[in-house]
């Protein structure tokens, strides 16, 4: 990325330059039934900055995401573009004044190709709304072009990896004139090299003065791209930093509220508890798992580090059950072990804490009572009574939120109104009602804060000081630390599996890669 | 740019309580969402009872609207269940019209009557169990599957009675299965009663019932949490089958005489009671107590249509006006109050 050049395109000269910062935040307040999502924050974002948004899971970020994006209405405070107050009504609002944000989940069309997606409501209003649609590939391609895009611009999304969707999307906001762009944890599935990428693009949409909100749970890249670090806690603001004003530790810090207890890894189980309580020989699922051998001891913590596409979810769904191995062979506790179903695994003593909670795990709709009592209906009655007792779910559901500490108004709430943390948390707590001896768990703090993170460490520690095998699908190296030993798994089999206590960041990435690491 | 001030000047040792008085505030628009549909029902009977005094709130009439939907209540709550799985089932109406004629068949044959209901329920529940199957193991799309086997349903219920009537010939104990009386009251409303009562137990406090919200609630999250979702299907499917046979059983005995097509009808009316019935105390969710609901106001309003001496025809305005106030307004609160 040598040029620098008109990302921003070429627009007309907008509101004069001395104009108030680019955008302005005040006292902006905004409630949810009994639920304070903002309380009077202020934010200001000048031209060409990059600021950080920073908080833990329901400390309001996303709710002034949608305030901004015209997809909430606040109420009360204001919103200052150039320093001229904003209505901000509905997303065309938003996008007339020049915000633009590339959410998540990136709401893309997939069978509809790159620039079929950015073309998609360009130009509304236009003559007789007839698109030019040669004028619009046009804009398209030229956007991409600036962004160096090296991706077939016909091909469709869903065949893009998920960077180049994001580059789609970013695509889309530049074709808009953008002045400033909003992006919620946009590395969420990025590769290191992406990253870098990634990083090298909002320096120049920068210096094109475009003014990038960067929203993010990753507080090493947050502090290495951000201008200034905005923090958010329960709804409030609880400050913001310059760049090289805050690390790590107090950046954490201020975001929990309190001290993080640092990572410490279990002792690897090598030495006393030799019994292992699950074997897989040869298991082979076809295209992604091709040939595992692994051991899993009573009482470890075993990590599963791996490329996106390795294999290790399908790994664990055929461990649970959700898929059959075509071939090789598995024990549980020292008996063969074939479940035939999600239903038999856990029978038998297996359970997987899904990856992906909202459309794996939880019923959005319910309760956190039945969400915790799903799979485990059968512990809801007395053995000589066939009805179920609502009064044993309730107590279950209880002890779980006690136990995990979970923070919900009462037990009757819905988990769609949880914050990422506590949804986690009910979905471990659901398992663990079924009294696991293998407890599987893909990504378990994907989208969960820091605090609530270390409090998911600490249960996954106490389940194994108390027995239970774990297996633990990680892409975060870091988290990787409570692990006793790692296996690290490279195109559908087990290529390495090392004591954690060598397990160096840098190690791990190479052997992930396959470049066999000679430190 | 250095640190804020608002560093200091919002203190952080007072964090907002998520558990605060604040959030037992009630919300209009979710009491709108909730309570709506019963409201509507509410204002209906006090209307009524205000325009026509003499002749709708009396006992005698309050038996007779009960009476009038056991009826529909019985396959209406029953089809609750697919709906509840977050499946379809078209083809109670034609299970119902097929098993009033098969018990009519045996009566006819000289059959104890009995013996008659149990063979009709049980074709009831067979009706149910290839659906599910079509569902489950062919994996054809409900909509489809249940208009299908609801289809072959009509054409084999020709084939039984060739297109003609079966009218039992001595249907004095046939008959009474609607018409006797026990303390007062109608034999349907008993049976309504029952039906309730077992098929809400069955819904809320069986393994079977809760596993059959969770597939309708998230079929993933249910099969990963072992619930075994493809036999959940197919019970659903059995239970609005079973359901269709009592309702189609008693609707041949009011007559003594099965009609090929009559119990069709149904369909739409245990359609509307259920969707009015998910507006009903519950944020668009099916359930058992919401389609009793939903089927009383609807006999509510045809019995006060016809108490005033309004047209047949507004019987039909006013279900559909219903239907689509009930489920309408409390979309709309729900979309409100969630913001």
């Amino acid at each position: 990325m040598s040029s620098v050049r008109a990302l921003a395109g070429d627009r007309p000269a907008g509101p004069s330059q001395e104009a108030g910062p680019l955008l302005e935040v005040r006292g902006l307040s905004k409630h949810y039934g009994g639920t304070q999502a903002l309380d009077g924050v202020d934010l200001t974002l000048q031209r060409g900055q990059v600021q950080a948004l920073v908080g833990a899971n329901g400390a309001g970020k996303s709710t002034l995401v949608k305030v901004l994006a015209g997809l909430e209405r606040a109420d009360a405070g204001s919103v200052l573009v150039d320093g001229a107050p904003a209505t901000i009504d509905s997303p065309q609002d938003a996008t007339a004044l020049g915000l633009s944000f590339i959410h998540q989940e990136l709401h893309l069309v997939p069978k509809f190709t790159a620039v079929q997606n950015m073309a998609l409501g360009y130009g509304q209003g236009s003559r007789l709304g007839f698109l030019d649609r040669r004028a619009v590939r046009a804009r398209a391609v030229e956007v991409m072009g600036r962004l160096q895009a090296d991706f077939p611009l016909d091909r469709e999304v869903e065949r893009l990896t998920v960077s180049e969707r994001w580059m789609v999307s970013l695509g889309r906001s530049l074709m808009r004139d953008a002045r400033l762009i909003a992006m919620d944890e946009p590395t969420a599935s990025f590769t290191d090299a992406e990253v870098h990428r990634l990083f090298a693009l909002i320096h120049e949409l920068a210096a094109q003065q475009v003014g990038v909100l960067y929203i993010s749970h990753r507080l090493d890249e947050v502090i290495d791209i951000a201008d200034e670090i905005t923090v958010l806690r329960n709804g409030r603001l609880v400050g913001s930093w310059g760049r090289g004003h805050i690390d790590r530790d107090r950046l954490t810090t201020e975001i929990v509220g309190a001290e993080v207890e640092k990572l410490t890894a279990m002792p690897a189980t090598t030495a006393t508890g030799h019994d292992v309580v699950l074997t897989l020989r040869g298991v082979e699922r076809p295209p992604r798992v091709r040939g595992v051998d692994l051991e899993l001891r009573r009482g470890e913590i075993l990590g599963i580090a791996g490329l996106v596409g390795s294999g290790r979810t399908e790994l664990a769904r055929v461990v649970f059950g959700a898929d059959r191995p075509t071939a090789g062979t598995m024990q549980l506790g020292g008996a063969a072990y074939a479940p035939k179903g999600p239903h038999e695994a856990i029978r038998r003593g297996v359970a997987l804490v899904p990856e992906e909670r909202r459309s794996q795990g939880l019923l959005l709709q319910e309760s956190i009572v039945f969400n915790i009592s799903m799979a485990t209906l059968d512990r809801n009655r007395s053995s000589r009574h066939p009805l179920l007792s609502p009064r044993k779910a309730r107590t279950a559901a209880r002890d779980a939120v006690e136990r995990l500490r979970i923070t919900s108004h009462s037990v009757a709430q819905s988990t769609g109104d949880l914050s990422g943390g506590n949804q986690q948390k009910v979905v471990v707590g659901r398992y663990l009602r079924t009294a696991p001896s293998v407890l599987i768990l893909d990504e378990p703090t994907v989208g969960v804060d820091v605090g609530a993170r270390g409090e998911i460490y600490r249960i996954i520690k106490g389940l194994a000081e108390a027995g239970t095998g774990v297996l633990m699908i990680s892409s975060d190296f870091d988290e990787l630390a409570i692990c006793g030993r790692v296996a690290v798994m490279r195109e559908g089999r087990v290529t390495h599996v090392i004591d954690a206590a060598h397990a160096t960041k840098e190690h791990l990435t190479q052997l992930c890669y396959s470049l066999e690491g000679t430190g | 740019m250095t640190e804020t001030t608002q560093a200091t000047s919002r203190p952080s040792t007072t964090p907002p309580d998520p558990v605060g008085p604040a959030s037992r505030r009630l919300d209009p628009w979710r009491f709108l969402g909730r309570y709506g549909a019963l409201i509507v029902l509410l204002v209906l009977v006090v209307a009524v009872s205000i325009a026509a005094p003499d002749t709708f709130p009396t006992r005698s009439n309050l038996v007779n609207v009960l009476n009038q939907s056991a009826l529909t209540a019985v396959i209406a709550m029953g089809l609750t269940f697919p709906l509840v799985a977050g499946e379809f089932d078209l083809s109670v109406g034609y299970t119902a019209s097929l098993c009033g004629v098969i018990a009519a068949e045996l009566l006819v044959h000289g059959y104890p009557l009995a013996l008659a209901f149990a063979v009709a329920m049980v074709a009831g529940a067979f009706v149910g169990l290839v659906n599910g199957l079509v569902v489950t193991r062919l994996g054809v799309n409900a909509l489809v599957a249940t208009l299908g086997v609801g289809t072959i349903v009509v054409g084999m219920n020709y084939l039984i009675a060739s297109g003609l009537p079966v009218t039992v010939p001595d249907p004095t104990t046939f008959i009474n299965l609607t018409l006797g009386k026990a303390l007062g009251l109608p034999y349907p409303i008993y049976v309504m009663a029952g039906t309730g009562v077992l098929l809400w137990v069955l819904l809320n406090r069986t393994v079977s019932g809760q596993s059959m919200q969770a597939v309708g609630g998230n079929a993933v999250a249910a099969r990963l949490s072992g619930i075994r979702v493809d036999r959940v299907r197919v019970l659903v499917f059995v239970v609005a089958g079973t359901a269709a046979a009592v309702t189609g059983v008693l609707l041949a005995s009011r007559t003594g005489s099965a009609s090929v097509n009559g119990a069709d009808g149904y369909l739409l009316s245990a359609f509307a009671a259920c969707f009015f019935g998910s507006a009903v105390l519950r944020d668009g969710q099916f359930h058992i107590i919401g389609t009793l609901v939903g089927v009383v106001t609807v006999s509510v309003g045809f019995n006060a249509i016809a108490l005033i001496g309004l047209g047949v025809y507004y019987q039909y305005l006013f279900q559909g006006l219903l239907l689509i106030l009930g489920v309408g307004v409390s979309t709309v609160a729900r979309r409100r109050a969630v913001g």
